[in-house]
Parts: C-alpha cells; structure tokens; sequence
C-alpha cells in the first residue's frame, strides 16, 4: 500500500499525539509475521485475557 | 472468550457475503489490540439474509446486552426488518452491520475489501486505508488511540516499500 491510497485528511492533533506513543517495534515484529499468523496470535492473547479474567475473579472469591 | 475461528468459519461455510472490519481486519492489518468481536458488514440481499440466520442459527444468535426473554426472533423478517445486529452467540460476540459510517454497505465496500486467509479459509478484508477511514468517521473516544496505530501500521509498510 502507497502512502497515496491511504485517506486523504487532515492530520488530527489527538491522533497525533497518540501516535507519539505507538509502540513502532511491535509494529514491524507484527508486519513481519502472516495474517493468519496475526490472528492466531489475536486468539491466544484472547486466551489469555479469559485466564487472567478467571485468576481475578478466583482471586476476589478467596478474600 | 470468542471462538474467533467459529464465528468466521460458520459464515465463510454457510457462503455469507460479508467483509471483515473492526478489531479483527486490525489485527490481520497488524493491530496488536485485543478485540472481543468479530465485525462483519454483511449484504442486504434476501438469498445473504437467508444464508446468515442459517449459518448463525446453530448458535443462538440474541442481542448484545439485551435481558434475556425478550421476544428476538433470529430469522429472516428480524433481520430484514433491522440493519446492524450487535449479538451475542453460544460461541461469542458478532456485529452484524448493514452499512457503516464512513463507508456505507456491503456494495459500497466491496472494491475496498482484499481476500484473506484465517482458519483455513478465505474471506474480504476491508483494506488498511479504508479501515483507517470508517474509524475515524466512526469518531468516537476509543477509536482514536486506534487510528493512531492503524496510521503507524500504515507509515511502517509505507517506509519497509520505500526501503525495498
């Protein structure tokens, strides 16, 4: 994709300022992986989510 | 947790005419968000209504955040008398969107939409830019920390060509 096919707006302030802190590195670790690869991924970090979702609530209970 | 691979396998299986946007066209473009949904913009026509109340059906499709015991019909007329679904399976969540802001309908999105494969099957991804554009025109709070990684994505591929 050329920077020409990407939307032509103005640059919005507050997702400049956001952009200052995107993380660049795990950017390109996920470019340098295959769409399929990026979605697995996803549901592995959903995955884990769900497990750390359960710990804090085993963990509530147990107070 | 959603079964991401559920969700997409039942509609590219029951020949559902849709596009994937939201979280997880992110994702495949590179987003390292976690997204809780699968988005699809599905099209309006009768024989696609038909095919996504039967790829769904198993599932137990039934509005997102709505009490249960409400008389939701998943069927035909439902569907044909609404436009975005946000719903809730026995497999996890989907929106079902008729028509975006920003981008408009099954129709209009298509020619911005490229093949792409997950879980062993293939289906049209809403491309980076136009994502990056219906999620600005969405114009809410939460997308904008969202916009701002889809555009670094967008610069990052820009600035890897322009190396190449």
């Amino acid at each position: 994709m050329s920077r020409s096919e990407q939307p032509d707006v103005d640059r919005d302030p507050v997702i400049e300022a956001y952009k200052a802190g995107v993380d660049r590195t795990l950017i390109r670790e996920r470019l340098a992986r295959t769409p399929a690869e990026r979605v697995d991924d996803l549901v592995a970090l959903a995955r884990f989510a769900e497990e750390l979702r359960k710990a804090g609530i085993a963990a509530r209970r147990a107070r | 947790m959603t079964d991401f691979a559920g969700l997409i396998r039942a509609l590219v299986d029951g020949e559902v005419a849709c596009i994937l946007v939201g979280g997880v066209a992110a994702t495949i473009h590179g987003s390292a968000r976690l997204t809780r949904d699968v988005d699809v913009v599905y099209s309006r026509k009768p024989e696609n209504i038909r095919r996504v109340v039967a790829a769904l059906a198993p599932f137990e499709p039934y509005l997102r955040g709505v009490p249960r015991g409400l008389p939701f019909r998943w069927d035909e007329a439902t569907i044909v008398r609404g436009l975005n679904f946000t719903l809730t399976t026995t497999i996890g969540d989907i929106d079902l969107l008729g028509e975006i802001v920003g981008g408009g309908t099954f129709d209009d999105l298509r020619t911005n939409a490229r093949p792409v494969r997950v879980f062993d099957r293939e289906l049209p991804c809403l491309t980076l830019p136009v994502l990056i554009r219906v999620k600005r025109a969405a114009g809410r709070p939460r997308d904008l920390e969202v916009v701002a990684e889809l555009e670094a994505i967008a610069e990052e591929i820009d600035r890897t060509d322009g190396r190449g």
